[in-house]
């Protein structure tokens, strides 16, 4: 399939998403699509795939010009997706799930037996161990994502997008999708292939277009002429810069301490220290447990067992607003859009609801101009772009939204905070000013409990390393800024885990 | 035996049908009239309409919508039903089939509001039964309609020993309706719209159209409901409907419906109204204050949910 | 900035024109409020409108009915508002008012205490039930529409089994008296009343600790939960101010008839309820509150009702009018927003 845009443009309220931005897929080739978060990426994908009308410009397949009212729109026209955000159901069988619009019937009731052959053909294109009989909702997240997956092959569209496919599932399932998508491409098939992860994108891609600031950046250029550097620059205009932050000593006071913390998650044994003024990393894979540590600590879930200390002394956290006005941690969820920000609400709202307690006088009341007063040294001191503070929160880029989350924590002058992921989905500039932030805060006396699944961004900016994995703490690992040794010792420690648990099963 | 007991308890259904089974034991032990023949199809014949009324709500409830308008849809078909048998002398078999056009009708405007504006469900349809009783009131100015084809009454009153003719709309609509959510694609992209709307819409399932054809059923159903009551009763009152609103949502949820949609059992909705009925037949055998039967129905739908909800802990599902 | 925290170095940034300026941005009484205004517009025509059909419309007698019939009508608003506050809703308050009517009635004709006394306990009562709601709530993390329905049938099937569904008819006369009582010929002291919880509620949701946390709360109750927004507690608050509201709502009207009737609330509320805070812009998603658009809508409700009974169309028709009313509006909200957006869009 030949699927062309043309110069198409969107917008929204307060952004111009897309301007004029083209995009050209050929029968039998694999095309990366790139770009920074906000960059359009996801507006384009929703115009292939039906869910927005362009403003303006032209989408054609094969030549004939199409305007695609709705999803259904798009799959009858031939092209099938995996989209980012989970999209099954989950008290349906995977059998259901897979063809679920076009659900194979006998005498017009469904045909039970048609519809699990079917499913299984797609299925066992990836992996034979799940059951199409199975209930979604008792899957892995990693077995889903394949679900899904499967779900677009069924379709057998000449044109396929994948929008971050890879981005919870195992390496070797990656590497099973890659051999398969490789296949579909020699076979005809036209893939549209997103991804953050530049070594995918080489490993996979024959051409890439770039989106920057809803423009394109490049347009259908083969890989073959690529470097990782040339890429990054196209995506931020500038070439990736990682700065190590000097080592440093830190003070010795201890303020958290967890003792054989257990949870309702399955965290067992996890024990460790927090001295003041120290960045202390938290690495793990993905499910390896970090963010959900992070919430029984807030008091967000239940701590069943063992104990936590508050410089010194036993805290039983009950819930997030004893851990900021009590114990004065903090916790920067790694899920904005839902835990991190109220997006219907203002800039100042998001930042200021932290410290209303602080604020308010008597009778509880809240002088507006103490609040603003509290609000804008923050505003100011993040370089968060809006035209107001009375801007709503969901009308502002990635970048501005995570800039708010941190601000309203700085705002709470907590003592301890407790960073998650901070810099997934944020462009490359804020991401380097978000390290020097963090690092700014700690040596303030500050204590940090950083979750990053960055490997860079760990090494760069942790003092030292806790390294989690299956909701255990396996080592620690000391930081001395160098890349490959820090890495490397990190990862063995995770090998080391698996080995001693499939020698321990095996014998 | 308590992890028997467990497992049973797991089992969406299984608290229902206990206290059915408990229910009736104690009921027959304490009243020597619960068993008899009449008893028996006093309790079947108000089991109908209350069926009927319950699934109006589930199909809602299943595709995540709610509909306020149940009960006053419902009297508005009964009257217009009565209206045209006794004042304008249309045939009993055009003016039910017509009367039961009009409700899906109001179903689908209910549907089509809901779908096109884009509003919450539960205030469009609180607006609509507020305009449905309006036209009712405005119409009948609250005086039923008592000259009922004498075929109608006798289908709502005679019996074949304790077995009441009326149950075979009921039975009829709970096949029907089984088949049509487990077994078509139809109501599997309902239950599917209901349990995730934005990957439903992804996957090429029109949500408007399901969202739609959810409140058009639900419209169908709540008319059925009034013709039958319509029939019970022996007349067309305005009231009727006036008490559906707690029933209809009590069924499917004792039932075990999920509130956010996707999921509902037309068994568990059946034993639940089962239920319900032996409840009412019991205060009446016990002579004990009417007013007990609303008390023990708010107090029956909180113990549901929160059944329900420890299920959901228990199993780790939400 | 004597708040901000002692290591943090303020480094002069390099303000684009993007950035945030340190101008305080002005926010007018009437900010955002254009719905109101058309609403008010809406209501300032009836008014013309029946008082031109029918001059008995603006006779003091009908204008004194009319502001007691409003006055119950706001507070009624109110008692839903308060919980739409916080996303939920709650199809209990007619339940609640009518339990508190009881009570009231109950402690001033059977156990005869003093006035204040038993209007407390009605009080009380409402606040009390209205906690249970909200407690349920939070307990079971069951949704507020399923809780206040079957609490709404158990409160008032509780309510008639208690009173046998017998009303108080020989109140103390003060009651009645107070009821009756009109201020420069027309005006009911009760209309103050519905003023002076409107303006304390105002003062909440705008300028109070808890009002914005409720805010937060109703808007995205898992970030506000993730702030170390207490959100449980303030679902239960709300739920514990709706009761009350309702309750005052009820002996409201206890001091309307003069009598505690079991026949008041229960379902004939719920509509109303929903009217004026809907109508008055009041969000059902929860995180936003319209103070004076409840009034507004209170008032078109009322107005409305009166109008029909001035003009002697049945009352029957009240109900399709009321509901075709509630459908205008928010299908005009709703197309309104849409409008709005285009316009944005076109100017850039």
């Amino acid at each position: 399939m030949q699927l062309s845009i043309e110069s198409v443009s969107k917008a929204f309220p307060g952004v111009q998403a897309l301007d004029k931005v083209s995009f050209e897929l050929r029968p039998g080739e694999i095309h990366a699509l790139m770009g920074e978060n906000g960059a359009g990426k996801s507006t384009l994908i929703k115009i292939i795939t039906g869910l927005y009308r362009p403003d303006d410009g032209r989408v054609t397949i094969d030549g004939q010009e199409v305007s695609f009212q709705s999803p259904r729109d798009a799959i009858a026209a031939g092209i099938g997706a995996v989209h980012q955000e989970r999209n099954l159901i989950p008290r349906f069988s995977v059998g259901e799930n897979i063809l679920l619009e076009r659900l194979p019937t006998r005498n017009g009731l469904l045909d039970k037996d048609a519809i699990h052959n079917e499913a299984r053909r797609y299925l066992d294109l990836l992996d034979r161990g799940i059951d199409t009989h199975t209930e979604v909702r008792s899957l892995s997240v990693a077995q889903m994502q394949i679900v899904e997956i499967a779900k677009a092959l069924s379709l057998e569209t000449k044109c396929l997008l994948m929008d971050e496919p890879t981005a919870s599932i195992t390496e070797h399932e990656t590497e099973a999708l890659f051999t398969l998508l490789k296949r579909l491409r020699d076979e005809g098939a036209s893939i549209v292939f997103v991804s953050h992860k530049l070594e995918e994108v080489f490993a996979i891609a024959d051409r890439v277009t770039v989106l920057r600031d809803g423009k394109n950046a490049a347009l259908g250029e083969p890989m073959s002429t690529m470097t990782r550097q040339k890429l990054i620059s196209l995506m931020v205009g500038r070439e990736e810069h990682i700065v190590n932050k000097p080592q440093r000593t830190v003070e010795t006071g201890t303020v958290l301490e967890a003792r054989g913390l257990k949870t309702s998650f399955g965290h067992r044994d996890i024990s460790f220290l927090l001295k003041r003024g120290e960045i202390l990393g938290l690495y793990g894979l993905v499910g390896a447990g970090r963010s959900e540590l992070a919430r029984a600590i807030v008091g967000a879930a239940p701590v069943t067992g063992g104990e936590v200390l508050v410089k010194g002394k036993a805290a039983d956290i009950r819930n997030v607003h004893q851990a900021l006005n009590q114990f004065r941690i903090g916790y920067i969820s790694e899920d904005r859009k839902n835990e991190g920000l109220i997006l219907t609400h203002t800039i100042r709202e998001n930042i200021a609801v932290t410290i209303w307690r602080r604020l308010a006088g008597a009778l509880g009341l809240i002088r507006p101009s103490a609040e603003l007063d509290a609000v804008m040294p923050y505003v100011q001191r993040l370089e968060i772009r809006a035209p107001s503070v009375e801007q709503k929160v969901g009308n502002l880029s990635g970048g501005n939204q995570q800039k708010v989350s941190v601000a309203k924590w700085l705002a709470a002058n907590v003592e301890i905070l407790i960073i998650d992921e901070p810099t997934v989905g944020i462009d490359i500039k804020t991401k380097a000013y978000l390290h020097e932030l963090i690092h700014e805060i700690a040596a303030g006396g500050t204590s940090v409990l950083l979750i990053s699944s960055d490997m860079p961004e760990m090494v760069s900016l942790a003092d030292r390393i806790l390294v989690m994995h299956d909701m255990r703490l396996v080592g620690e690992v000391a930081n001395d800024r160098r890349y490959e040794t820090v890495s490397n010792a990190i990862m063995n420690r995770i090998h080391a885990v698996e080995e001693e648990r499939s020698t321990a099963a095996t014998g | 035996m308590n992890s028997l007991l467990r497992r049973f308890l797991m089992v969406e259904w299984s608290g229902i049908l206990a206290a059915i089974i408990l229910g009736s034991a104690l009921l027959a032990w304490l009243s020597p009239a619960f068993l008899t023949e009449f008893n028996i199809y006093v309790m079947l014949r108000s089991f109908c309409v209350a069926l009927l009324v319950g699934f109006a709500q589930m199909v809602t409830l299943a595709v995540g919508q709610m509909n306020i308008s149940v009960g006053a849809l419902g009297g508005l078909v009964a009257v217009l039903a009565g209206g045209m048998m006794e004042k304008l002398g249309v045939p009993m078999i055009l003016a039910i089939p017509a009367a039961i056009a009009i409700g899906a009708l109001c179903g689908l405007l209910n549907g089509v509001l809901t779908e096109r504006t884009g509003i919450n469900g539960f205030i469009i349809t609180l607006a609509t039964a507020s305009a449905f009783t309006g036209i009712n009131l405005g119409i009948t100015q609250s005086i039923p309609f008592y000259n009922m084809p004498p075929g109608l009454v006798a289908f709502g009153s005679d019996r074949f020993f304790a077995f009441p003719y009326l149950m075979i709309a009921p039975i009829i609509a709970t096949v029907l309706l089984g088949l049509f959510l487990s077994r078509t694609v139809p109501g599997r992209h309902l239950l599917a719209v209901g349990g995730n709307p934005h990957a439903a819409e992804l996957s090429g399932i029109s949500r408007g159209r399901i969202t739609i054809l959810a409140h058009t059923l639900s419209g169908t159903l709540a008319a059925c409901a009034a013709i039958l009551a319509v029939a019970q009763l022996g007349s067309a009152q305005p009231t009727i409907g006036s008490d559906w609103l707690l029933l209809s949502f009590a069924a499917p949820i004792i039932g075990g419906a999920a509130l956010t949609g996707g999921h509902v059992s037309v068994l568990g909705t059946t034993l639940a109204v089962i239920l319900i009925a032996l409840i009412e037949n019991g205060m009446v055998l016990a002579k004990v204050d009417p007013y007990w039967v609303q008390f023990v129905l708010g107090a029956l739908i909180l113990a549901a949910v929160w059944l329900n909800r420890w299920r959901a802990v228990k199993t780790g599902t939400d | 900035m004597a708040d901000a925290p002692a290591n943090l170095s303020y480094r002069q940034s390099h303000m684009t024109d993007e950035t945030i300026s340190t101008e305080r941005p002005r926010r007018g009484f009437f900010a955002g409020a254009s719905a109101q205004i058309g609403l008010f517009a809406i209501v300032a025509l009836l008014w013309v409108i029946f008082s031109t059909l029918a001059p008995g419309f603006t006779s003091p007698i009908n204008l004194f009915g009319i502001g007691r019939s409003l006055a119950v009508d706001i507070v009624i608003g109110f008692s839903q508002m308060v919980v739409l506050a916080t996303g939920g809703m709650n199809l209990a308050v007619g339940s609640i008012g009518v339990c508190a009517v009881m009570l009231t009635g109950f402690l001033l004709q059977d156990a005869g205490v003093p006035i204040p006394v038993a209007l407390a306990g009605g009080l009380l009562l409402g606040g009390a039930l209205g906690w249970l709601n909200g407690f349920a709530i939070v307990k079971t993390g069951v949704n507020a529409f399923i809780i206040t329905l079957a609490s709404a049938s158990l409160f008032l099937g509780a309510m008639l089994i208690l009173s046998k569904a017998v009303p108080y008819n020989t109140l103390p006369p003060e009651i009645g008296q107070f009821g009756r009582m009109r201020l420069w010929g027309y005006v009911s002291p009760l209309i103050f009343i519905a003023i002076a919880i409107g303006a304390a509620l105002y003062v909440l949701y705008r300028h109070t600790l808890l009002g914005r946390q409720i805010l937060a709360a109703g808007a995205n109750p898992r970030a506000a939960e993730m702030s170390g927004v207490p959100v449980g507690r303030v679902i239960i608050i709300s739920h514990t101010l709706s009761g009350l509201l309702a309750a005052t709502a009820g002996i409201m009207l206890v001091a309307r008839l003069g009598a505690a009737m079991p026949s008041v609330g229960g379902e004939d509320w719920l509509l109303p309820s929903f009217l004026g805070p809907v109508l008055g812009g009041t969000l059902l998603a929860g995180g936003s509150v319209a103070v004076i658009g409840t009034m507004i809508g209170a008032a078109l409700v009322t107005t409305i009702r009166s109008g029909l009974l001035v003009l002697q169309v049945g009352n029957f028709w009240l109900q399709l009018f009321l509901g075709l009313i509630l459908l205008a509006a928010v299908m005009a909200d709703r197309y309104r927003g849409v409008f709005l957006e285009r316009r944005s869009l076109g100017r850039r």
